[in-house]
C-alpha cells in the first residue's frame, strides 16, 4: 500500500490522505469492536450499522477488500445472521494491521 | 479589493470518514464547507447558515436523510436550498423517493472526491442560474409597470381635457389601460379599457393600444367608426381568448355633444349640473373578438359643467356587484354625486378614499376617470 499512490487516485494531497486513513484506522477499530459486541449479546442489528459504516468508509478510500468484507457482514447481519462473523472479523483485523504506518 | 463570499456546501452525514473527505475535497477548493454528523444537527445548520447547497446522507440512525429533506422542504427557510443524495449504487427506490422528495440529484456511494465536486459545481451553477432569472424577470416586470404607468397621460399635461384620474394595478402587469386623445383643440377622445387577464402579454400590448387609438380617433371618423376600425385591427392582432371591454367617451366642446360607444364596459356615469344623475346604458360587444361587432351608442346634449365618471370593472366589484354592473354601477350614483363639491382632478381620489374608508375591499385593477365639461 502506497499513500501516494492512493493521494494520486483520490486527487488530494497526501497529507489530507494520511490524516483520513489514520481516522478510517481508528473509526474502523471501533466499527469492528461494535461488530464483536453484536456478536457477543446476539444482536444483528448492531453488526449491521457498524458494518455499514465500516463499508462506507474502506469504499470511499478504496479499500475494496475491507469493503466487501463489510458488505458481505452487512448483508448477513441484515438478514440476521451473525454466522461466520468470527472469520470476517479475523480478516479484516489482518487487512487493517497490513496497512502502513500513517 | 473586495472579498468574495465563497459558496457554503452543508454535508450532512453520520460517517465521520465521509465527511472529513467531502470537506477536504471541497475546502481545497474554495468552498467553505459545514459538517453534521446527524439528520437534526443539520437541519439546524441549515437554518442558521442558509448553505447554497446540502450533500445528504441517506442511511442513518435516528432522523434519516428522506426525514431531513421533507422537514427542509416544508420550512421556507431552506426549501430552497439544492439538496444532492449520498446513497448506495443500487438503491433504485431510494433514489427515485429522494427526487420525489425534491433532491436534485444523488451521488452513490463509495464516491470519488472528484465526482462530489463536479456535482457540487453544476448543481451551484444551475441553482445561481435559476435564481439570476428570478431576479432578470422580476426586474423586467418592474420595468413593463414603470412603463406602463408612464405611458398614461397625466392632467397636468393635457389641462384642455379637464380630468381627473385615479389608476391602480394590483399586480405588476397591470390590465386596466386609459388614453387621452386630443383630436381637435375643443373635441378629447376619453379611452379607458381593461384587458382580459392581467399577464404581461396584455401590457406588452398596451403601446399598440396607444398607437392604434392615435391612428383612428381622428376628425376623419366617428366615435363609432373609430371604435370599429380598433375592433378590427385588434381582432387581427390580440393573441386567442384576449379581449377588451372598453369605455370611449369623445366630448365635443364646440357642439357641447358627448358621444359614448360602450364595448361590453361597465356604464358610464352622466352627473348633469342641473337634473339628476344616471347611468348611460347602452351595452355593445367587447374590442378584439368579433369582426361584426356591435357598440353601444349614446349621445347626449351637455351643458359646461356637466360630470361623466367613466371607470373599470374594478371599481363596480368593490362595492360588491361581481357579476351585476349595472346594480353596482346604481350603488355609485350617489357617491359620484357627494363628489360634485371637489374639483374634477381631485374627484377620482377622494371617491377611491372614501371607498377605502368604508373598508370597502379594492380586488382588481381600478381605473377612474372624471371628465368635465
Amino acid at each position: 500500500m502506497d499513500y501516494k499512490h492512493l493521494a494520486d487516485q483520490l486527487d488530494m494531497d497526501e497529507s489530507d490522505v494520511l490524516e483520513l486513513v489514520a481516522l478510517f484506522m481508528d473509526t474502523a477499530r471501533t466499527d469492528l469492536e461494535k461488530i464483536r459486541q453484536g456478536m457477543s449479546f446476539g444482536n444483528p442489528c448492531q453488526a449491521a450499522s457498524a458494518a455499514h459504516s465500516l463499508k462506507g468508509a474502506a469504499g470511499n478510500l478504496g479499500f475494496t477488500h475491507m469493503a466487501d468484507l463489510a458488505a458481505k457482514m452487512e448483508s448477513a447481519a441484515n438478514g440476521g445472521s451473525l454466522e461466520g462473523f468470527d472469520a470476517y472479523v479475523g480478516d479484516m483485523e489482518t487487512r487493517l494491521d497490513a496497512l502502513p504506518p500513517t | 479589493m473586495e472579498k468574495i463570499q465563497p459558496y457554503a456546501v452543508l454535508a450532512v452525514d453520520d460517517n465521520l470518514l465521509n465527511l472529513k473527505m467531502i470537506e477536504k475535497s471541497l475546502s481545497k477548493e474554495g468552498y467553505q464547507v459545514f459538517v453534521a454528523g446527524n439528520g437534526s444537527e443539520g437541519r439546524s445548520i441549515a437554518r442558521e447558515k442558509h448553505p447554497d447547497l446540502i450533500l445528504l446522507d441517506i442511511d442513518m440512525p435516528g432522523e434519516n436523510g428522506f426525514d431531513v429533506i421533507r422537514k427542509l422542504k416544508q420550512n421556507p427557510a431552506t426549501s430552497l436550498i439544492p439538496v444532492i443524495f449520498l446513497t448506495g449504487i443500487s438503491d433504485v427506490n431510494a433514489k427515485l423517493k429522494g427526487f420525489d422528495l425534491g433532491a436534485v440529484d444523488y451521488i452513490t456511494k463509495p464516491f470519488h472526491p472528484l465526482e462530489v465536486l463536479a456535482r457540487v459545481r453544476i448543481h451551484l451553477k444551475l441553482s445561481i442560474a435559476t435564481n439570476s432569472l428570478i431576479q432578470v424577470q422580476a426586474a423586467k416586470l418592474l420595468q413593463v409597470s414603470e412603463a406602463q404607468t408612464a405611458m398614461l397621460p397625466v392632467p397636468e399635461n393635457f389641462p384642455a381635457a379637464r380630468f381627473g384620474v385615479y389608476y391602480k394595478a394590483l399586480e405588476e402587469a397591470g390590465g386596466d389601460f386609459y388614453e387621452i386623445l386630443h383630436i381637435r383643440e375643443f373635441i378629447i377622445g376619453y379611452f379607458v379599457a381593461d384587458f382580459s387577464g392581467h399577464d404581461i402579454s396584455t401590457s406588452y400590448l398596451t403601446p399598440s393600444i396607444k398607437a392604434l387609438l392615435a391612428q383612428n380617433c381622428t376628425p376623419l371618423y366617428s366615435p363609432r367608426e373609430s371604435m370599429k376600425m380598433v375592433n378590427a385591427v385588434l381582432k387581427e392582432i390580440l393573441p386567442e381568448e384576449k379581449y377588451l371591454t372598453a369605455c370611449y367617451l369623445h366630448l365635443n366642446r364646440s357642439t357641447m355633444t358627448m358621444t359614448l360607444v360602450n364595448a361590453g364596459h361597465p356604464p358610464a356615469a352622466y352627473l348633469p349640473v342641473r337634473g339628476d344623475p344616471f347611468l348611460v346604458k347602452s351595452q355593445g360587444d367587447i374590442l378584439g373578438m368579433f369582426s361584426d361587432a356591435q357598440f353601444g351608442i349614446d349621445r347626449i346634449k351637455v351643458s359646461k359643467g356637466d360630470r361623466f365618471f367613466v371607470y373599470s370593472d374594478g371599481l363596480v366589484e368593490s362595492v360588491g356587484h361581481k357579476n351585476n354592473w349595472m346594480a353596482g354601477a346604481r350603488k355609485l350614483l350617489p357617491l359620484f354625486k357627494d363628489l360634485q363639491q371637489f374639483s374634477c382632478r381631485d374627484a377620482p381620489d377622494r371617491l377611491v378614499l372614501q371607498l377605502s374608508a368604508e373598508n370597502t375591499p379594492l380586488e382588481d385593477d381600478i381605473v377612474v376617470l372624471c371628465i368635465e365639461v
